[in-house]
């Protein structure tokens, strides 16, 4: 089923900044992508104007069958949550029930299905129980992003898209974090957007890559097909994942120039081992 | 001579539990080091600690000793540390104050009170060391992109001439693009200025062959300490205290572990293809 069609979109700023040109894409339900580029590539842009957060200038998005310009606000917010890279930039309540419960709450929810959300949501995301009347600015920075995840669930948005999920994370947080996205993807059916730098978490999580720069749309295909194009990447000054680039400069040896994790470099290795025996 | 010096040190900020516990470290002059580990472990704690502004600034119970350039930092002030640290933070828009890239750069300069020909050789010299170009000068830093704004952050505190510079990931607000502007910065410092360096990051890729000695802090104390070939040695180790060794590392330590490779774990990735075509070469 299609979640989402954006069809040959332009999108300029107030101050006059064009930042998107010419792009299209569609995305089907239960995919997990990346949209990657350097800041100011569009990708941003691109995926704000998917979230309805804003609208084409030209062109137009359809999210469900149905143009983000005619959708309501509050309908709009069941079919796509959009993440902030920094929480704190969408948490206002006093406590962390208020803040799960906010979006519900303006979809006119009853207050027992207000609460069974908010339970439902915390769950997911490993809130303890014992959180909910608690500030959400006197948690660390990690706990406030899931409060800020938890209050996107709540409206159960079919796409959810997270901007820098892994940005000032350390290691096990980010892979917590990806890990979790994973599992709303696999075992909850949610269709999920990652913007980020990170290209190792590109390489491990999403099965397809969108290259951005200069507010188009320069790559779209499965991710190990992407960090194969060598040349277009080069030109938007993005790096492979080092492995990637491991396994390019040993093509002439016979390893694919296509490995997107270590497990698959020391796959390759071995292949490459046992076969000359 | 250690131009650092920290025996004993315990830090709490009030109400919270001792965040540094234990430390001892001695950096001697001209070192580039790194410090990783993962979040909430007292990495920018112990920057702090570094530049005095614990415990002046910081309320809290602090134990055992830090002497910065021969100043013991309980008995000078957080400006007098100053002339001989600077800090470089994340987040490069936090320390700018002024509508141009000159005066951003000048600004310490003309309070310092240094001569006017001085300050200008100084901005010079700060200037092409992060290769900043020249009409840049006029601009305001807000409109410069992520990279050349943190690189301006940089010149500010090395126009300073500062024995010793603490940059606390330095690059993990950046792009890409950004993020190799700054390492080549790092790069540039390392060969042409002789501070002592000392930066915390969390993505080893690049700085691991930069650093002369990595130190592991986790959990408010130092576990490991050591140069850069010895450090990554036990990428097994590190992985089990949530430190994310480079990818071309693991590869490696995985080979060594199934007896398909036996030399040293790769500091860089033109190691690696060495040490893989060794390994291939084998059949």
């Amino acid at each position: 089923m299609e979640a989402v069609r954006v069809e040959s979109i332009r999108y300029v700023y107030p101050d006059g900044t064009v930042g998107l040109e010419e792009a299209s894409l569609t995305i089907e339900e239960g995919e997990f992508l990346a949209f990657i580029g350097q800041n100011g590539s569009g990708k941003t842009t691109l995926a704000k104007n998917i979230a309805g957060l804003l609208k084409p200038t030209e062109g137009r998005v359809l999210v469900y069958g149905q143009d983000t310009r005619e959708v309501p606000m509050s309908k709009m917010a069941t079919l796509v949550g959009y993440i902030f890279q920094n929480p704190d930039h969408q948490l206002f309540n006093q406590t962390v029930y208020d803040e799960i419960a906010y979006g519900p709450r303006n979809l006119k929810l009853p207050e027992d299905e207000v609460e069974e959300r908010v339970r439902e949501a915390m769950e997911i995301v490993g809130l303890p129980e014992s959180f909910r009347e608690g500030h959400p600015f006197f948690l660390t920075r990690g706990l406030r992003q899931r409060v800020a995840i938890a209050s996107i669930l709540a409206m159960r948005p079919r796409v959810i898209i997270v901007d820098e999920p892994t940005t000032g994370q350390d290691f096990r947080q980010s892979i917590d974090i990806m890990d979790f996205l994973l599992k709303l993807n696999r075992e909850h059916g949610h269709t999920i957007v990652i913007i980020t730098h990170d290209m190792p978490i590109v390489a491990k999580y999403a099965q397809r890559t969108v290259v951005m720069a200069w507010g188009r749309i320069l790559l779209d295909g499965p991710t190990r097909w992407v960090f194969s194009q060598v040349e277009v990447l080069a030109e938007a000054h993005i790096k492979p994942p080092q492995v990637t680039r491991l396994a390019q400069r040993l093509a002439d040896l016979g390893v694919p120039p296509d490995v997107l994790t270590v497990e698959e470099m020391v796959g390759a290795v071995e292949a490459l081992l046992s076969r000359s025996q | 001579m250690a131009i650092i010096e920290v025996e004993g040190l315990r830090w709490r900020y009030l109400g919270s539990d001792w965040v540094l516990k234990g430390i001892d470290l001695s950096v001697e002059e001209g070192e580039f080091v790194a410090v990783v580990g993962p979040n909430d472990s007292g990495k920018t704690t112990l920057a702090m600690c570094l530049n005095g502004l614990i415990p002046n600034n910081y309320p809290g119970v602090m134990e055992g000793r830090v002497v910065v350039d021969g100043m013991d930092t309980r008995e000078h002030s957080v400006a007098e540390i100053a002339r001989s640290v600077g800090f470089v933070f994340p987040d490069p828009e936090s320390q700018f104050l002024s509508m141009t890239v000159e005066e951003e750069v000048a600004f310490a300069l003309e309070n310092m009170g240094l001569p006017v020909d001085e300050i200008e050789e100084r901005l010079e010299w700060a200037l092409r060391l992060t290769k900043i170009p020249e009409d840049y000068l006029e601009k305001p830093p807000y409109e410069l992109s992520g990279g050349e704004k943190q690189r301006v952050a940089i010149a500010s505190i090395l126009a300073m001439r500062p024995k010793i510079i603490i940059l606390d990931e330095p690059t993990s607000m950046l792009d890409p693009i950004g993020k190799t502007e700054v390492i080549e910065v790092l790069r540039e410092m390392k060969r042409s200025y002789n501070a002592t360096v000392i930066v915390i990051e969390h993505r080893l890729e690049d700085i691991a062959p930069l650093a002369d000695r990595v130190i592991l802090l986790y959990r408010g104390e130092v576990l490991r300490d050591a140069p850069p070939r010895e450090f990554f040695e036990d990428v097994d180790f590190l992985l089990e205290h949530d430190v994310f060794p480079p990818d071309v590392m693991v590869v490696v330590n995985e080979l060594r572990k199934r007896g398909l490779y036996n030399g040293p774990i790769p500091l860089t990735l033109e190691e690696a293809e060495r040490a893989l075509r060794e390994a291939l070469g084998r059949r």
